[in-house]
């Protein structure tokens, strides 16, 4: 499918960390305790380390790179040392390039760390949360920072709380099936330019783009600004992408489903979506069968399949028919006299 | 398939009434137009796409032409960039 071709796939290289401080203090209110110039340094891993073995003295495999984590465990463990000892400790940890550390359950470090710390310009954060809970925050964060992105020509709307993605050649009319559903009180994600995201196994997130979020153009009017015109009711910032649906103009030699029964499915991110085709004729009415593709996602998705109930509805009477002949094999004996 | 490199010559940048021109222009053309710039690839011929870029003085885009007509549709376009969109 050629407007699906050219879809490249692109993930961050590295996040700063001072835009990693900006949004786990929004996300889960990670505070800052030392250190402003260390913003610039980049955070180019989506794991995270608790560096307790390299505190110990075991360096070999210590993933320095990695955003650090001190939980009571580290911090038992550097208080449990002999002064001397402690601070030939952390000579060593501070001797790699470490992009930020961060305590968990409220730890403050002391001041011969943060001296430390400063010196190598490493900004120093720390969370109320217990550590398991801030590495499941700062893993989820992260791991989204780092997710495969791409980005996708078509119009997205969650339609029945479905994420209905329609795309196909310029001025076939996805932005007009956008807008016609908004008026029937869908909601739209992205129209034009949407971004998806691969979020975990299996799940891809999509959004419009900062700038243009919830603008329309539809040709012969403009742009338009969804958002002001329909109101909150009709956006949405994000929602999963379920079922692309590629509309097409109407191909003589095409064949179309018309059972239902042969799924097809495309590859965006690694994911598999279900697809439909959906071939654009006059008179007819996109809008409503974009609401039953999504219902009957939803039917599908709560164990009711059309297609297959059909087929085993007539499977079933063809069975009935054969068995109801087959009480007699033979349907008309001969005369015969033995 | 053909890809052109250009950059942003005017001052006030690809604001909205060159990305209409833009739009403009490459819907003459049967072959898939893409800007590209970092990681963002968007369609040519969608006025919101391009006005996404939001591509200021001095930016750097690679273009892509894809389809029969390319090279018409290359000369035409990358021409339009290099005269500033006709407002240096």
């Amino acid at each position: 499918m050629n407007f699906l071709n050219n879809i490249q796939e692109f993930t961050k290289e590295y996040i700063e960390v001072g835009e990693f401080y900006e949004n786990c203090r929004c996300l889960f209110g990670l505070e800052l305790i030392a250190e402003n110039d260390g913003f610039s340094k980049k955070i180019r891993e989506g794991s995270i380390h608790r560096p307790g073995l390299a505190l110990a003295g075991f360096l070999d495999l210590f993933t320095y790179n990695r955003v650090q984590i001190f939980g009571n465990t580290e911090i038992k463990f550097l208080h449990s040392l002999p002064d001397e000892k402690r601070i030939q400790s952390l000579k060593k940890f501070f001797e790699y390039d470490i992009p930020c550390i961060v305590f968990s359950n409220d730890h403050t470090p002391n001041e011969k760390f943060i001296d430390f710390a400063r010196e190598r310009k490493v900004s120093i954060f720390k969370s109320k949360h217990a550590t398991t809970k801030l590495i499941y925050f700062l893993s989820d964060f992260l791991d989204d920072q780092f997710a495969p992105q791409c980005s996708i020509h078509g119009s997205f709307v969650d339609v029945y709380g479905v994420g209905l993605l329609f795309v196909g050649i310029s001025g076939i009319g996805k932005s007009e099936i956008a807008l016609d559903l908004v008026e029937r009180g869908h909601r739209l994600v992205a129209d034009d330019l949407i971004i998806a995201t691969r979020k975990g196994e299996g799940v891809l997130m999509g959004t419009g783009s900062k700038i243009m979020k919830h603008f329309l153009e539809i040709r012969g009017l403009g742009l338009l600004n969804v958002e002001k015109i329909f109101g909150i009711r009709a956006i949405r910032y994000q929602k999963r992408i379920e079922v692309v649906v590629v509309l097409e103009v109407w191909d003589e030699n095409k064949d179309y489903t018309r059972t239902g029964l042969d799924k097809q499915t495309i590859n965006i991110l690694g994911i598999e979506l279900p697809m439909v085709i959906l071939p654009i004729l006059p008179g007819k009415n996109v809008t409503v069968i974009a609401e039953v593709i999504a219902l009957n996602y939803l039917l599908k998705h709560y164990g009711y399949d059309a297609a297959e109930d059909m087929q085993e509805r007539i499977k079933q009477q063809i069975q009935e028919k054969t068995e109801k002949r087959d009480k007699r094999i033979v349907s008309y004996f001969e005369h015969d006299f033995e | 398939m053909i890809e052109k490199e250009v950059t942003i010559l005017n001052r006030a940048g690809l604001h909205t009434r060159p990305a209409a021109t833009l739009v403009k222009l490459a819907s003459k053309f049967k072959s898939d137009f893409y800007l590209m710039q970092d990681n963002l690839v968007v369609n040519g011929k969608s006025i919101i796409g391009v006005m996404t870029l939001c591509a200021e003085q001095g930016s750097k885009l690679k273009l892509r032409f894809d389809g029969e007509d390319e090279e018409e549709a290359a000369k035409e376009i990358v021409d339009y960039f290099n005269r500033g969109f006709d407002e240096l």
